[in-house]
């Protein structure tokens, strides 16, 4: 009983907490805009503050719960099908890869069009990812994660600072989008790019669900169950990269999300099942995202943070503090 | 592996001596060759040419071969601590720590050159904190740690971003502009850290064995990890206030030192710290070497960061090694 309550009342909590995240980031900042307002503004396009809420906000709002999604489902199937607690494309250098292709590429100006660069940003990204992977081997060592994964994340950091720091004389707002991840200055163009590659990967992930959650029983359960295993690993990892490049390629290395979705849902599911944490990890994703974007705006206003900044204060505590009580190593 | 050492012996000496020559001969300001020799018998009259081999390309090449040095030893440190080969100095958060105290005594007393204390400070201090709360796992924690650092490096560099250009230097790492006074300031670190870590040798050999083999074996481990880490930071900290945050020498120079030379420390210690030494300078050679010419800005961009050259050529190193290490 209490189960299926969970089930539908945790989604269902998570969407009005979406929306109320979205409201609020339509009405906060300045100008600071009463809700009616800010709904007003955003269905009558003659409307006087149409320009701040419709053109800005809104856009940078949803950009937060697509990315946020796309990186909690990327993180989820990491580690599932890794069966590793801290895989995430965070510390698979995953993003770091993409984000190095994408910094070389606007930096530079190398005038490659908005809707090729998070095609580009993946080539980056599968690059560093399988050079990881390939140093993983197969131990599900976390420290052994945590250790390749840093030493290529900090490759590309050095690279992404050499390029920014070269090309732009170091440009803070520029470097900071590529080294942690921010939503600053992100319009309609930028969501229309990864909004169709994220619901790509977060299908695609739905449709893998059943495939995953098996591979977390270990390999030969999962063989026995019928489940082509190296198969359903590659596409899942393959997924994965896919949605870590395309948030990256609009956003930069945004972390500690991918990791931390998953294990919230996790735990106020009560279950590790693949398939039931996949819908909720995916919502609290997206919120996590969109309010470390909204406080990002708002703490230390005018003065607006890189959202990755927050992500990673908030983040790593809190995988400690959950890791701690589940006993997962983290 | 006889015949390797002995190669070794024989070989890394003249590398490191043609190095060397390569960093006086070689460079932006154009002195003739027959200049720089003179300079080194010191029977140059002319003194903008003394000036420019003594007290930039020399203190540059010196600093290259001794930060290289420690963070080779470091790393073996670290990777013996953590017990796996894939570690590195930057594992322990000590780079981000070190960033962090700069900026931040940037940002309270702008224009104040507190630029070397502060990072060998930070870079210690954070030693300290992942040995206080590391116990569990010091990669992991050192990881997450290193990430907090630099998240909150980066919200100081936000709201004042006056101190970025100083900073890039320690986030890439870099041997631009070296002085004599780095010089000074680094080597007594190389006396001390060096020495200390081959001491350690034996104790480390026992370490790597495991927790319970090492105690069966007489070790008494708190101690030997609360010093060795001690070695290890201490070394990273030095290198990184005098060449900055560079990637892959702590963790390249050590492989290239096993498949060299076996797992034994005895040996490991000095042949990865003199790799590392050769690696880095050899870096910073192609780093100073190379002019890019980039989109957007009118002149050759010469003078990248070594950290940048370390970062390109590390990444396919480290894979040719681990793919070598899972087939053996």
């Amino acid at each position: 009983m209490i189960t299926i309550i969970k089930r539908v009342e945790l989604p269902g909590l998570a969407v009005a907490a979406l929306a109320v995240c979205v409201l609020a980031a339509l009405c906060l900042g300045e100008p600071r805009l009463r809700p009616a307002t800010a709904l007003a503004a955003l269905t009558d396009p003659a409307h006087p503050l149409r320009v701040p809420v419709w053109e800005v906000r809104l856009p940078r709002a949803l950009l937060g719960l697509v990315a946020g999604a796309g990186l909690a489902a990327a993180g989820l199937l990491l580690q599932d099908v890794l069966r590793n607690p801290i895989a995430g494309p965070e510390l698979l250098g995953v993003s770091s890869g993409a984000a190095v292709v994408v910094a070389t590429i606007v930096v530079l100006g190398l005038g490659v069009p908005l809707v090729v660069q998070p095609w580009a940003a993946l080539a980056g990204a599968v690059v560093a990812g399988a050079l990881v992977l390939l140093a993983i081997g197969r131990t599900r060592d976390p420290a052994h994660v945590a250790l390749v994964g840093a030493a290529v994340s900090a490759a590309c950091g050095g690279l992404v600072v050499a390029v920014v720091g070269l090309g732009t004389q170091g440009n803070v707002v520029v470097l900071f989008r590529y080294l942690l991840g921010s939503l600053a200055a992100r319009g309609w163009p930028h969501l229309e790019t990864v909004t169709p590659l994220v619901a790509a990967g977060v299908g695609a992930a739905w449709l893998l669900r059943r495939r995953v959650e098996a591979l977390t029983l270990g390999d030969d359960v999962a063989a026995g169950l019928g489940v082509p295993v190296t198969r359903t690993r590659v596409a899942a990892v393959g997924v994965a990269a896919l949605l870590a490049a395309a948030v990256a390629s609009v956003c930069g290395p945004v972390a500690f999300v991918a990791l931390l979705a998953p294990h919230l849902a996790r735990r106020l599911l009560g279950t590790v099942s693949t398939r039931r944490v996949l819908p909720l990890a995916v919502l609290l994703g997206g919120l996590l995202l969109a309010l470390a974007d909204l406080a990002s705006r708002l703490l230390l206003y005018p003065v607006e943070l890189p959202v990755g900044i927050a992500t990673t204060l908030v983040g790593v505590p809190a995988l400690v503090l959950l890791s701690r009580r589940t006993a997962v190593p983290a | 592996m006889r015949w390797r050492l002995s190669a070794l012996v024989l070989l890394t000496p003249v590398a490191g001596v043609a190095l060397v020559l390569a960093h006086l001969f070689l460079g932006r300001s154009d002195v003739p060759a027959p200049a720089v020799l003179r300079v080194l018998t010191g029977r140059e009259t002319e003194p903008a040419y003394a000036l420019i081999v003594l007290d930039y390309r020399l203190p540059r090449v010196l600093v290259g071969l001794g930060a290289g040095a420690l963070l080779a030893v470091s790393g073996v440190l670290v990777q013996a601590v953590v017990r796996n080969p894939l570690a590195e100095p930057a594992t322990t958060g000590v780079g981000a720590g070190a960033a962090l105290a700069v900026v931040g005594t940037l940002v309270l007393w702008p224009g104040h050159a507190l630029a070397y204390p502060a990072a060998l400070g930070g870079a210690l201090a954070t030693g300290a904190v992942l040995y206080v709360v590391g116990r569990r796992s010091f990669a992991v924690t050192g990881v997450l740690l290193g990430a907090v650092l630099a998240a909150l490096t980066s919200l100081l560099l936000v709201v004042d971003s006056a101190p970025i250009s100083v900073v890039l230097r320690w986030l890439v790492g870099s041997l631009n502009a070296r002085t004599p006074q780095d010089w000074t300031l680094l080597w007594p670190w190389l006396v001390v850290v060096l020495p200390t870590a081959w001491l350690l040798a034996s104790r480390l050999n026992v370490w790597v064995l495991g927790e319970p083999a090492a105690t069966g074996l007489g070790l008494r481990t708190g101690p030997v990890l609360a010093v060795v880490l001690l070695v290890a930071v201490a070394g990273a900290a030095a290198a990184i206030a005098a060449a900055g945050a560079v990637a892959f020498v702590g963790l390249v120079a050590p492989h290239v030192g096993r498949l060299l030379a076996g797992a034994d420390h005895r040996v490991l210690i000095p042949v990865s710290a003199v790799l590392g030494a050769l690696l880095l300078s050899l870096a910073d050679l192609v780093a100073f070497s190379v002019s890019v010419q980039l989109p957007g800005i009118a002149t050759d961009v010469s003078g990248v960061p070594v950290g940048a050259v370390t970062a390109l050529i590390g990444a396919p190193v480290l894979a040719s090694l681990v793919r070598r290490e899972n087939r053996a």
